[in-house]
């Protein structure tokens, strides 16, 4: 039993730092921009769809590193045909844009790649377990891992090191006297929401290697990431890595106990924390009540 | 949401993120709609059927044996002498009011003769209602659950795929025999897994199967290591998935990547093409049942219906969904036929032990309609899946084929007690 719990949290941690990634995406464009993107799970079928496409040309390695760009690079083009018009409206109007957009994603890449689910080879070397009682800990799920821990560290160090972290970060604290200081807001939101994109197609080429490829692969996987970002706190990119690997620990523990209830476990959790601490876990105080 | 005190910075408010993250789950289950043909005086079929969300693959299947259906019947000279027109509307994969909405319109405005559907045995229930408030005849081309023939039969309500009882008669020796008797069930949380792991163990319990162990998953899962990590500890012989589509994906490639197919025999009950072609070579492993194979080399008229498919489907085979839409909507034409009416009751009286003929059963044995139940008593296929075959989507190597009547019980086991309208 306390091997089960054991191996369980190990591998829920695992789960939640791919949770963690699609949320920070998510996070990211709703500090700056306070834009809900319910796209977001589409997104990441587009990346994962791109990297199908490329697979056979570029291979594996190729093709992760060129479909998250390619998604990032159709992101900014969404960012500045469709959703920039709607800054500075009532929340409402991007919430509805972004939700009849999760639908054409859906319908776009089932037009274009069909219904079927394709099946996503990944190389030889990331597919064997490290030994038989850890069985659970392939090289693909610790490169995944290692792949997070990457991508956060970077996205952490852009936001804290670079003058477009900067801005970024200073944007999602004042943007209008950011914007009065003669940064170029526009641009800023721009590159914020391709960088959000980035992290959902980069998710999206992680998660074809785990899970079926069809059109609705991101649908289920975006609240999870809704989740986490409301448990660990509105407006803290730490918090919702936290929240992520949280919610991962928390549903594969369940699991040992009460299997029905692993995504149930998930709600639930998020009821606890707004009645305890409406703001999230790190969320701060006074900012995104 | 327009009160400013509870708005930040950036004009958004805690409460609209959850109000949002709520809608999220509205949009798994909402779906747009396809537009129907319309004509004049045809006999009308009217498919409710999902085309968007998880279930698009296998309804578009089922949609192509029905439009490859109506073609044949037409050249054959129709219902009665009258052309048949096929009439779709997407019911979405989990919605059953538009599912409901969807048949209601169908039955009332465009006063079809016969509804086809549902994939999803829950919007197939939600449908029999309506069709049998209407007096409507209903084939139920693949929603598998025991109830739509079981309990909660109707004098009007059909079904072609096979209740969930009867693939885990089929299946249960072949399981015992490559794999042992110790099992692990890895069950999806809604009405088709319940029964189909009750049935599972009822077949296994006559053939001395221990349950090891057994979790339900909610549907939509997508890591299914938690579950493995759980399964494994059991020690069990067989790990039996019961989940079916992306699910039966998500889960057998994991199994996989963790080498669980190395120490245990990973298998289940039913098995369909679809997910099969989804999988990547070395997942696509273990015992099941198909409820229809396209690979039958000796028997008459198979290899005809897989070139008609070819051909609609830029060179793929049919699939089981497939022949279920593709019986479905000839099992309207033969019961109209036979019945000299398009009365619903006079026609579902005529489909009372109905045998399909051999060019519409494509399988070795004519399946039949059982009388006092109105479920298809078809040969189920037993085998194991393979990584190759003869052809790129030869993915299934059929080693037994069972009579369906040695796999459908008995009448009074179905529980269905059918009243007629007087």
């Amino acid at each position: 039993m306390t091997q089960l719990i054991l191996f369980n949290t190990f591998n829920g941690l695992i789960v939640g730092a791919f949770y963690a990634l699609m949320a920070l995406g998510l996070s990211l464009i709703l500090n700056l921009s306070g834009v809900i993107n319910f796209a977001h799970g589409g997104f990441l079928a587009l990346g994962a769809y791109i990297a199908y496409t490329l697979l056979p040309h570029v291979g594996f390695w190729g093709a992760l590193a060129i479909a998250p760009f390619l998604t990032a690079i159709i992101g900014l083009i969404v960012e500045r045909l469709l959703i920039r018009p709607l800054y500075g409206r009532d929340p409402l109007y991007s919430l509805l844009l972004t939700f009849g957009l999760a639908y054409v994603l859906e319908d776009g890449s089932r037009y274009i790649w069909g219904a079927q689910s394709v099946p996503f080879p990944i190389p030889e070397a990331l597919t064997t377990p490290l030994s038989n009682e850890f069985f659970f800990l392939t090289g693909y799920r610790l490169f995944m891992v290692g792949l997070v821990a990457v991508a956060v560290g970077g996205l952490f160090y852009i936001l804290n090191r670079t003058r477009l972290g900067m801005r970024i970060r200073a944007g999602t604290m004042d943007l209008e006297t950011v914007s009065t200081l003669g940064v170029n807001v526009q641009i800023l939101r721009n590159l914020n929401f391709g960088l959000g994109i980035y992290l959902a197609g980069l998710a999206g080429v992680l998660a074809a290697g785990m899970l079926g490829l069809e059109p609705t692969i991101g649908t289920s996987l975006i609240m999870p990431s809704f989740v986490a970002i409301i448990v660990g706190g509105l407006g803290s990119l730490p918090g919702t890595l936290l929240g992520g690997l949280l919610i991962g620990v928390a549903s594969g523990v369940t699991t040992v106990f009460f299997p029905s209830a692993t995504e149930a476990v998930m709600y639930i959790m998020m009821g606890l924390v707004l009645l305890i601490r409406p703001r999230g876990l790190l969320g701060e105080e006074g900012r995104l009540q | 949401m327009s009160d400013g005190n509870s708005q930040g910075k950036n004009g958004f408010s805690r409460r609209t993120v959850i109000k949002a993250a709520a809608a999220a789950g509205a949009l798994q289950l909402t779906g747009p709609f396809i537009i129907s043909a319309r004509g004049e005086e045809p006999v009308k079929i009217g498919l409710d059927n999902p085309l968007t969300g998880t279930y698009a693959a296998v309804g578009g299947n089922e949609l192509h044996g029905c439009e490859l259906a109506v073609e044949q019947i037409n050249a054959k000279g129709g219902i009665l002498g009258r052309p048949v027109q096929l009439l779709v509307e997407d019911s979405t994969s989990g919605d059953a009011g538009t599912a409901v909405q969807k048949a209601r319109k169908l039955i009332e405005r465009d006063k079809v003769n016969f509804l086809l559907g549902n994939v999803n045995s829950a919007l197939a229930l939600a449908m029999a209602d309506v069709s049998s408030e209407k007096g409507v005849l209903h084939i139920v081309p693949g929603g598998h659950t025991d109830a739509v023939t079981g309990k909660t039969c109707h004098w009007n309500v059909f079904r072609v795929c096979n209740t969930t009882q009867m693939e885990a008669n089929a299946v249960a020796p072949a399981l015992v025999r490559d794999g042992g008797k110790k099992w692990y069930y890895i069950t999806p949380d809604y009405a088709f897994g319940h029964t189909l792991q009750a049935g599972l163990e009822n077949a296994g319990a006559k053939l001395g199967v221990t349950k090891i162990g057994a979790d339900l998953t909610p549907l939509g899962t997508t890591d299914f290591s938690s579950y493995l990590i759980k399964a494994q500890a059991a020690k069990p012989d067989v790990i039996i998935f019961l989940v079916q589509g992306n699910d039966m994906i998500n889960a057998l490639k994991q199994a996989v990547q963790f080498g669980l197919e190395k120490r245990f025999h990973l298998a289940g009950a039913q098995q369909e093409l679809e997910p099969l072609i989804g999988l990547p070579p070395e997942a696509r492993i273990g015992t099941w049942v198909f409820e229809w194979y396209w690979n039958q080399p000796n028997v008459p008229h198979v290899k005809e219906f897989v070139e008609a498919i070819r051909k609609k489907t830029g060179g793929h085979v049919p699939t089981a969904r497939t022949w279920f839409g593709f019986a479905s909507t000839w099992s309207c034409a033969l019961g109209a036929n036979a019945a000299k009416s398009l009365d619903a009751v006079k026609i579902a009286k005529a489909m009372q032990g109905m045998k399909l003929p051999p060019e519409v059963g494509l399988m070795p044995d004519q399946p039949f309609y059982r009388a006092g139940q109105n479920q298809l008593i078809p040969n189920l296929f037993v085998g194991h899946a393979q990584a190759k075959g003869s052809d790129p989507e030869d993915l299934f190597k059929v080693t037994t084929v069972v009579k369906g009547e040695d796999a459908a019980g008995t009448l009074e086991e179905t529980g269905c007690k059918m009243t007629w309208p007087a």
